[in-house]
């Protein structure tokens, strides 16, 4: 039994504590925003927040989020409201869109510790997010874009 | 007002909003001839518009969504004709392949070839005016009006002089009633002011909040998992497989033997992978198993030197392109096996008996999956139906059904419950179905003035149209050439737009026991690099500039002269290189779409950087501008990273590469700038989702050789710096 907080609500969940959160998010919590790519911390598909943090849900198991507050893409706002995914809608940074959800919870993380990064910042931050599609420019361009609108 | 529910059958997995739709507007698309025999001709149930009695417009698109934007421009162009009112569209998909959706020359649906907007424009087009027609029609009747004094904007139908209007569902049961018109009238230019101008994509918001539906996403009630274990070596099968080895394993269900492999069926997809890892499963001994990528080359260099390989291209006389009177150019090019590795690995979710399968998938090939289904299954079509739901990436490899297969084998091996079979990332990259490796000999005959008079070219490697149906000497009588034409192979050297008097292309054929399937921009993909390298050795040999060598090859070729042109001007070809650095100039027109580019690169310390490439491009009329642009900077983007460092190497029979590690993508450090122009030059519409890919690997080894004096003739480039 792994006890935490999912976008501001207490749950409780019975899977193996071994299990990739993940996949408690993803199948057990019926929260599909967050994307299953590599499974090896390599793409950053899966990236969500614990304690504020960007982490790679695929490779921490659900003990490890045990006491502590999770966030995931749906937790940012009921109706795409926050400023990065405002920012995300204004240039129309998706393309499959599958990587998205990650991109924008590395992005939000980095806007909370750096509220105005700097295109090598922001390269930096990014740089464990892989965009199959190519969308990087525009990325980059919603993130200064998200900056102003914070 | 009168107003039907929709079956859960009919229930949208695009949409964020659900669809609804009571009557349904059908407006039939005729066929060409060639199809209607192939298909029987049979009465067709479903189309592209339904319009319900509340006024809901939903329109169903004969082309998946895998982040083209293809769903945004084919609803751009149905809106405007029609006149609805665009902010409450909904766009779906049909849930059965049938012939009105099909691309008539391929005889299939299909979400390929980059033909969403450049084949689907016409139809969809005259469909909505045809349904727009019937609109006013029967508010004709109703308003006691003229036609022609009525107008369809923004969902209702209005009279211009009175201001009386009526909504679009108030008018569609009168509407269904009246005979299709066979010769709708199109709107005039100046009232297309949908199309052409950018307009946001429609699942823009479902993408940014997490909402959109990928087919790995789809829950079902009772829903189980599987993982796979398929054969590492391509032609092997399963010799014998132990399913005591996993009973204990918690969560496990059942396992599932398919074509190659199994699947683990679990309560949770974890606990199927970990069981699946530890199956008990050994596959049959193969010829292929010793294969290497140094066999494979070995066969392609010889398959270069064979006596007996027929001319499939003929242009003017074959003799002066063996000549040696003048100046001689040979070069030879080779290209690695790459992978597809779309974000969303391959998945579908399934639940099939006898009697009904449904399956919720993400495909490019809605008739492979059928004709898979009825091969492997006897699954007949009718009682077959699919949910489309957005892809994750497709790039060419989710054309292909056999997921849609083990998905369906599980579910029935689970009494036709719902099955989720998702391939791990290691599967994707092992059994990837790959871009064929390739091998291209050139040799040109140059005269004094150093243009070149006669070229002859030979490619070498499998020939993959051969897999899908195409007939090589059909297709040869089809398109003028002599013999052994296959598109997949051959396009982009057959048909090359530069005027040479005397050309002559062959193709010697390599059988390769490798899955091969289309990777963005097919044949292109390779033929770019061979063909566009070697111009620019040719232009070196002349001692020419590579800008003025090109041009001087283009007389009456006003589209490649226009991309050319424009892109010399946004790269100040006409000025020197700035210091330090080098650039590379190529031009390629593939799918109608004509792409030059010059790629502005360093070679320092830190080897090759790409620091800018500029494209200027010509695609007929631009539906929606702002994804014009963003398909050629992903395309540049995602040909850099092959161009740099992708390969698939083959050892002991199987894929020796596994995950990003060992197959890396470009990250958001290391990419370009990628400029975009439009050349607007009244062209017909070209596709859009593959050609900015072809020019980007020579421009950049022309860049390199630009820098370094020294030719690099295979890819990636990585493996010279």
């Amino acid at each position: 039994m792994t006890s935490f907080s999912l976008n501001g609500r207490d749950v409780t969940v019975h899977d193996d504590p071994s299990t990739p959160l993940l996949w408690v998010i993803r199948d057990t919590r019926g929260l599909t925003g967050t994307k299953f790519g590599c499974g090896a911390a390599l793409c950053g598909a899966c990236t969500l927040h614990i304690d504020g943090e960007p982490v790679r849900s695929c490779i921490v198991p659900l003990a490890e989020a045990e006491g502590r507050s999770v966030t995931t893409i749906e937790g940012l706002s009921e109706d795409g409201s926050h400023p990065v995914q405002r920012a995300w809608a204004e240039l129309d940074v998706p393309q499959c869109g599958y990587c998205q959800a990650g991109q924008i919870m590395s992005a939000t993380a980095l806007l909370a510790r750096n509220p105005a990064p700097t295109d090598a910042q922001i390269d930096e931050a990014m740089s464990g997010n892989l965009c199959r599609c190519g969308t990087y420019m525009r990325i980059r361009a919603a993130i200064h874009r998200a900056a102003e609108l914070s | 007002m009168k107003r039907r529910t929709l079956s859960l059958t009919r229930r949208s997995f695009l949409a964020s909003a659900s669809a609804t739709a009571g009557a349904a507007l059908v407006v039939p698309l005729r066929l060409l001839p060639a199809l209607a025999q192939e298909t029987g001709g049979a009465p067709d149930p479903q189309s592209f518009i339904c319009i319900d009695t509340s006024g809901q417009v939903t329109f169903l698109l004969p082309t998946c969504e895998m982040g083209q934007g293809t769903h945004t421009g084919q609803a751009q162009i149905l809106a405007e004709e029609l006149g609805a009112d665009w902010a409450s569209i909904v766009v779906d998909m049909p849930k059965q392949p049938a012939p009105v959706y099909r691309i008539p020359f391929i005889g299939q649906m299909r979400s390929v070839g980059s033909f969403g907007i450049r084949f689907w424009h016409d139809p969809l087009r005259r469909a909505a005016a045809q349904a727009r027609e019937m609109l006013i029609q029967a508010a004709a009747g109703r308003l006691g009006a003229e036609p022609v004094e009525l107008r369809a904007e923004g969902g209702f139908v209005v009279h211009a002089e009175t201001g009386r209007r009526l909504s679009f569902g108030e008018l569609v049961e009168d509407a269904m009633a009246l005979p299709v018109p066979e010769e709708p009238a199109l709107r005039p230019e100046v009232e297309r002011t949908l199309t052409g101008r950018p307009v946001p994509r429609l699942d823009t918001p479902a993408k940014v909040t997490g909402r959109a539906v990928f087919s790995i996403d789809v829950t079902r009630e009772g829903l189980l998992y599987g993982a796979v274990r398929l054969a590492p070596v391509f032609s092997a099968d399963v010799a014998s497989l132990d399913e005591s080895s996993v009973a204990g394993m918690p969560g496990v269900v059942t396992v599932a033997r398919v074509p190659r492999g199994a699947v683990v069926v679990a309560e949770s997809w974890w606990q199927a992978k970990q069981a699946a890892d530890a199956l008990g499963i050994t596959f049959t001994e193969t010829p292929a198993d010793n294969l290497s990528s140094e066999a494979i080359d070995g066969m392609l260099r010889e398959a270069l030197d064979r006596t007996d390989v027929p001319v499939t291209t003929l242009r003017g006389d074959a003799a002066s392109t063996l000549s040696s009177e003048g100046r001689i150019v040979e070069a030879e090019y080779s290209v690695p096996l790459l992978t597809h590795v779309s974000m969303e690995p391959i998945n579908c979710t399934a639940e099939s008996t006898e009697e009904r399968t449904e399956l919720w998938i993400g495909t490019q090939g809605h008739d492979v999956v059928r004709m898979t289904l009825e091969r492997g299954l006897r699954i007949p079509a009718d009682r077959l139906f699919i949910n489309s739901t957005y892809l994750g990436g497709g790039f060419g490899r989710k054309t292909h059904g056999e997921i849609a297969l083990q998905a369906a084998i599980a579910s029935r091996a689970v009494g036709g419950r719902p099955v989720k079979v998702l391939w791990a990332w290691e599967d994707d990259v092992q059994q990837g179905q790959y871009r064929q490796t390739m091998m291209c000999r050139f040799r040109a005959v140059l005269d004094d003035s150093g243009n070149i008079t006669a070229m002859r070219i030979r490619l070498a490697g499998p020939q993959m149209g051969r897999a899908y149906g195409f007939d090589p000497e059909r297709l040869a009588q089809a398109t003028g050439n002599v013999a052994n034409f296959d598109p997949f192979s051959l396009g982009g050297l057959s048909d090359m737009r530069y005027v040479i008097s005397n050309f002559v292309v062959e193709h010697a054929v390599v059988d390769l026991p490798i899955p091969l399937c289309p990777w963005r921009s097919i044949s292109h993909s390779f033929n770019g690099f061979f063909f566009e390298s070697f111009m620019d050795e040719c232009a070196a040999a002349a001692g020419r500039d590579p800008l003025e060598f090109r041009r001087s090859h283009c007389e009456g070729q006003t589209r490649m002269l226009a991309v050319l042109d424009r892109v010399a001007e946004m790269a100040r070809w006409q000025e020197p290189a700035p210091a330090g650095g080098t650039r590379g100039l190529a031009v390629v027109e593939s799918y109608g779409f004509y792409v030059a580019q010059v790629v502005e690169a360093r070679v320092g310390d830190r080897g090759l950087v790409v620091e800018r490439v500029h494209a200027a491009i010509d695609c007929g009329r631009a539906i929606n501008p702002g994804q014009v642009e963003a398909q050629i900077q992903g395309a540049v983007i995602d040909a850099l990273g092959a161009a740099l460092r992708q390969k698939v190497t083959i050892r002991d029979g199987r894929a020796e590469q596994s995950n990003f590690y060992d197959y890396p993508l470009l990250r958001i450090d290391e990419v370009p700038d990628v400029a975009v122009s439009i050349v607007e030059t009244g062209s017909p519409l070209g596709g859009v989702g593959e050609p900015g890919v072809p020019p980007v690997a020579p421009a950049l080894a022309n860049a390199l050789f630009a820098a370094r004096g020294r030719r690099v003739r295979s890819l990636p480039l990585v493996d010279h710096l």
